[in-house]
């Protein structure tokens, strides 16, 4: 009914690998007493090439990771195939028999999941875990199979693959068993890899590694790639062509430099205009695509983006738009589900973005924290390295910086680098090891009881998982009441009365306050957590991830509240983040920490623009950025930073980045380097060789 | 590994310890003082005063501590009052058929648990789920003595299928030569076992079904059976194995339900008997046993875990 253009179109070429045709998946459920069906895969096509590389992007609950599980004929338990084909080779798999589906498991298909940690079996070997498709397929002996495995790990880049045949998954770290995990998957040296969010749990420089080894394997042994992600960074660099998918349909599909330029369906064009990286200006708000994707319970008419699109008409609500092109219906054609489309050469992110008022400019001199000297140490009590007297995990290591009133001060580095922990001494919640926290012009650490705890209402906390940090058996109301119960303010209608405010200021209706936090979406839930932060009026906020478990439209809103929210109150971010574009997009100043250490810090536009610090200017290189580039095959500028963060708690002698810094030498290994401003004042670095600041 | 051993082990000592500190609080809590126990209500003071300086009751406390915890080093556990034995005797000849019955009970239970849950996980919510359910529920709900009883009854008395009585034999050996015998006894300790080990192993196995390494095992293209008895079993009888450990005090304390009933004279019917006759030293012998089974049990728990995850293994 659909696709019908493209299905029927004789011209096709015939040679395609695999080819998903109105693929329709669903899941029965239960409201209540009542059944009703969830409508997981509503029509899906796509067709791949042998050796193409296809990439199937979306937010969160839009079929992509559905889609490939259904290939394989994995879907979770109670859903099936209800209409459609998917042609694999010549065989449909959607209704093929288990016992052919098992035969091309592994096999000719391979698939890369999410979490390399509870991906593999915990209790068996990884070289038994990799072996196992090759026993069950090729009929090899052991000793074959094991001599393959070997190979394959170091293919993957495992360093000595012999020795770690006989470790198990926990012996590993994160990126090394996605690399085990990559292996077991090409170890039949199969026709297709489908890889489903491969990276999302990974770090960034991790990341850049994983998808250059995919991409690596993937010329070498000539197969076809399906790399299924949320970012639209990851799949920019990655990928032949690109498939958007929305509320279980695919909306779009074209080459990816032409779906970059130009995107054609209005889904897609405003989810680029969301992407903080493609913001015009850091002084603009990010385009947000308002409401929420609809439930895949709640089947509804027409275009399921309709009503949360600003060209929608009446025909968009009552008529489906069919996925079909304008180009003529060649394979590469650029095809689209829209009524109402971007012309061809209209700018896609102009249009979207609303005009505000620039931001109060922040005073230089009226600094609100100050940070000096400041260490944490854990100590270690029964690990492995229990018999060394006074071992311990250095978290943070003489970290200095100051934070002015208004400003949004972004610290930026990978898991383990002791960012959070900062945050929590911050806060208070923590004492430091060592080194003061001077707030205004007080030493919270010097005050008595009483004094601290007045204190405590000017800094607050905001955390990534707001869900998991509320009272699930908590209303909303009493949430946002604790905090003031706890500061002693107001009398009980003064603090409804500020409840009412605080949800109008975060955008949440005032019926609200009677509700619980499961009922409420994820990005709901952090304006709740924004609310919860700002309910004592502090003059500082410290955002730990605050938007990293959110889909990039729902990032977009959450970020631009707590900008306007800044603007208003003259409240202070100390903002956490992974995310470079984010921290980019949001922060006035920013730091950027490696292994406990801040190496750099600056203004964000100076550090990002001309990065002194090597670890600065790897990161910034191996972040994926939402952008094709403009020639064939171009790749990042430099190569990925190389090697993993070594332990916190036996941190490298000297300079803690100088076993992955290209540029080391040995006074790097003897000296640690002190912070300095070789280049502009406010910028600065702690290296021995800093880079030039016009480097980039 | 090593290390982890040596520590649970040292652990398990100091616990150990303890369990003979509380076994001489008890000797000392005896009605009248071990010399009336002894003695009987009627001897004369002089005859107490005797005995107690003749078994050293007259030292201090501690002293005596550490002379009963030399004489418990050498095993000697004192002499039983009624059997004309010494306790340590006794116990060396009853506790080898305790063990046996008791041995055979875990080994039937978990022949017929580990199927049975893992039969009931893949029925999830089928009837043969519905039922096993059933089933379990009420054998683990039902008293041993009533289940003794009801088999006994049934096989015994109106099929004369097995003997009513355990075997009799004096040897290991001669008790395990009569197997009809012992079908009654060691299925009536097994059955409450069964019912719960069959759910814990309902619950782990589902638990791992869960899990995203079946989902990867599955894309390789691994069958089901397979899956279940490659993957998915190892991970789920982790938890079980502590299980078996934490379960051997209550498998002892239904062994003295189940002696007493099937006349098996094992160690809880010397228990039960020394219990009617006020044979002190006897019943402290006993508990002092099964102290040690306990805490022997869970250290055996930690080395079957250590053994079996490998994420323990690693971490000392």
């Amino acid at each position: 009914m659909t696709d019908s253009l493209l299905r029927t179109d004789p011209r096709l070429p015939t040679d395609s690998l695999l080819r998903i045709d109105d693929l329709h998946v669903e899941i029965p459920a239960r409201d209540g007493d009542r059944r009703r069906t969830v409508h997981a895969l509503d029509g899906v096509s796509l067709d791949l090439a042998p050796g193409e590389a296809l990439g199937i992007v979306g937010e969160s609950g839009c079929g992509k990771t559905m889609t490939a599980l259904s290939v394989l004929g994995l879907l979770p338990g109670g859903a099936r195939i209800t209409g459609g084909s998917v042609a694999f080779a010549g065989t449909d798999l959607a209704s093929a028999p288990e016992p052919v589906l098992r035969g091309v498991r592994g096999n000719t298909i391979g698939m890369v999941f999410q979490d390399p940690l509870t991906s593999l079996n915990p209790t068996m070997t990884i070289g038994a875990q990799v072996a196992e498709p090759l026993l069950l397929h090729k009929g090899v002996g052991k000793a074959e199979a094991w001599r393959r495995t070997e190979e394959m790990l170091r293919l993957v880049g495992l360093p000595k693959p012999g020795e770690r045949l006989r470790t198990y998954p926990h012996q590993l770290s994160g990126g090394m068993r996605q690399r085990v995990a990559i292996a077991m998957a090409l170890i039949c040296e199969p026709a297709l890899l489908i890889a489903d969010e491969p990276t999302t749990a990974l770090d960034v420089t991790t990341q850049a590694q994983i998808l250059e080894l995919i991409d690596e394997l993937r010329t070498r042994l000539g197969m076809a790639l399906i790399l299924v992600t949320h970012d639209l960074g990851v799949i920019a660099r990655r990928v032949d062509r690109v498939a958007v998918m929305y509320a279980g349909r695919t909306v779009e599909r074209a080459g990816v430099r032409a779906l970059f330029a130009a995107p054609r369906h209005r889904y897609t064009q405003a989810l680029f205009a969301a992407l903080p990286e493609r913001a015009a200006d850091a002084s603009q708000p990010l385009a947000t695509i308002p409401g929420l994707p609809p439930s895949p319970a709640d089947r509804t008419r027409g275009c399921r983006f309709a009503p949360r699109c600003e060209f929608a008409s009446e025909r968009c609500e009552t008529e489906e738009p069919p996925l079909s092109t304008d180009e003529g219906a060649s394979r590469d054609a650029h095809a689209f589900a829209c009524f109402h489309p971007v012309p061809p050469d209209a700018d896609p992110v102009a249009q979207l973005v609303p005009a505000v008022p620039a931001p109060v400019p922040v005073p230089a001199d009226d600094v609100l924290l100050r940070v000096t000297g400041l260490t944490k140490d854990y100590p270690l009590r029964g690990g492995p390295f229990a018999l060394r007297r006074g071992a311990a995990v250095s978290a943070v290591a003489g970290v200095s910086l100051s934070v002015r009133r208004g400003e949004t001060f972004g610290i930026v580095g990978e898991s383990g680098c002791g960012k959070s922990t900062l945050g929590r001494l911050v806060v208070g919640m923590e004492p430091p090891t060592a080194g003061s926290i001077r707030f205004g012009e007080r030493d919270p650490a010097a005050l008595d009881r009483r004094a601290r705890k007045a204190h405590r209402r000017e800094v607050q906390l905001m955390f990534q998982d707001s869900y998991a940090s509320m009272d699930p058996r908590m209303r909303v109301a009493a949430i946002l009441r604790e905090p003031l119960v706890i500061q002693g303010i107001g009398d009980r209608a003064g603090q409804d009365a500020r409840i009412a405010r605080l949800l109008d200021d975060v955008g949440l209706p005032r019926g609200a306050v009677d509700r619980y936090p499961h009922e409420f979406s994820g990005g709901q839930r952090q304006r709740l957590g924004l609310a919860r932060a700002l309910a004592l009026s502090p003059s500082l906020v410290v955002a730990d991830e605050p938007v990293s478990a959110l889909d990039v439209s729902v990032q977009a809103q959450i970020l631009n509240l707590m900008r306007e929210l800044q603007r208003e109150k003259g409240v202070a971010y100390l903002f956490i983040s992974h995310d470079l574009a984010v921290v980019r997009y949001l922060a006035d100043r920013v730091g950027v920490m490696y292994l406990g250490k801040l190496v750099e810090t600056g203004p964000a536009a100076t550090v990002f623009a001309s990065p002194l610090h090597p670890y600065t200017r790897g990161l910034l290189d191996t972040a994926d950025h939402a952008d094709p580039g403009d020639g064939a095959g171009v790749r990042p500028s430099a190569a990925p930073l190389g090697g993993e963060t070594p332990s916190a708690a036996d941190p490298p002698s000297g300079c803690r980045f100088r076993t992955r810094c290209p540029y080391a030498r040995d006074i790097c290994a003897r000296e640690e380097p002190m912070p300095a401003e070789p280049g502009a004042p406010g910028h600065a670095v702690a290296c021995h060789f800093p880079l030039a600041p016009a480097a980039r | 590994m090593i290390r982890f051993l040596a520590k649970r082990t040292a652990q398990a000592a100091v616990v150990l310890l303890l369990v003979s500190v509380i076994v001489f609080v008890l000797l000392h809590q005896l009605p009248g003082g071990p010399a009336r126990a002894i003695l009987g209500p009627k001897a004369t003071p002089q005859a107490v005063e005797h005995f107690n300086h003749q078994q050293g009751y007259d030292r201090s406390l501690p002293l005596q501590y550490v002379h009963y915890l030399r004489r418990l080093l050498t095993g000697d556990l004192g002499e039983s009052y009624k059997l004309n034995q010494t306790v340590t005797a006794v116990l060396a000849d009853r506790l080898p058929r305790t063990l046996v019955l008791t041995g055979l009970s875990i080994a039937l239970a978990a022949v017929l648990a580990v199927p049975l849950g893992v039969l009931q996980a893949v029925r999830r919510g089928r009837i043969a789920d519905h039922l096993l359910t059933g089933a379990a529920f009420l054998a683990y709900a039902t008293p041993v003595f009533f289940l003794g009883l009801v088999l006994i009854l049934v096989f015994s008395q109106r099929l004369q299928l097995f003997p009513a009585e355990a075997p009799q034999a004096d040897t290991v050996g001669g008790i395990l030569s009569d197997p009809r015998a012992l079908v009654l006894p060691v299925v009536t300790l097994a059955l409450g076992i069964v019912a719960a080990f069959s759910r814990y192993t309902r619950s782990a196995v589902l638990d791992n079904l869960s899990e995203d390494y079946v989902r990867t095992a599955r894309a390789k293209g691994q069958s089901n059976a397979r899956i279940m008895a490659r993957h998915v079993l190892r991970n789920a009888l982790i938890p079980l194995a502590s299980l078996l450990g934490l379960y051997l005090p209550t498998l002892l304390s239904g062994s003295l339900v189940v002696e007493s009933m099937f006349n098996y004279p094992g160690m809880g019917l010397l228990f039960w008997n020394a219990a009617q006759g006020s044979d002190f030293p006897v019943l402290l012998g006993v508990t002092l046993v099964v102290g040690v089974a306990t805490v022997l049990g869970s250290l055996f728990t930690d080395i079957a875990y250590a053994v079996l995850d490998p994420r323990i293994r690693s971490v000392p």
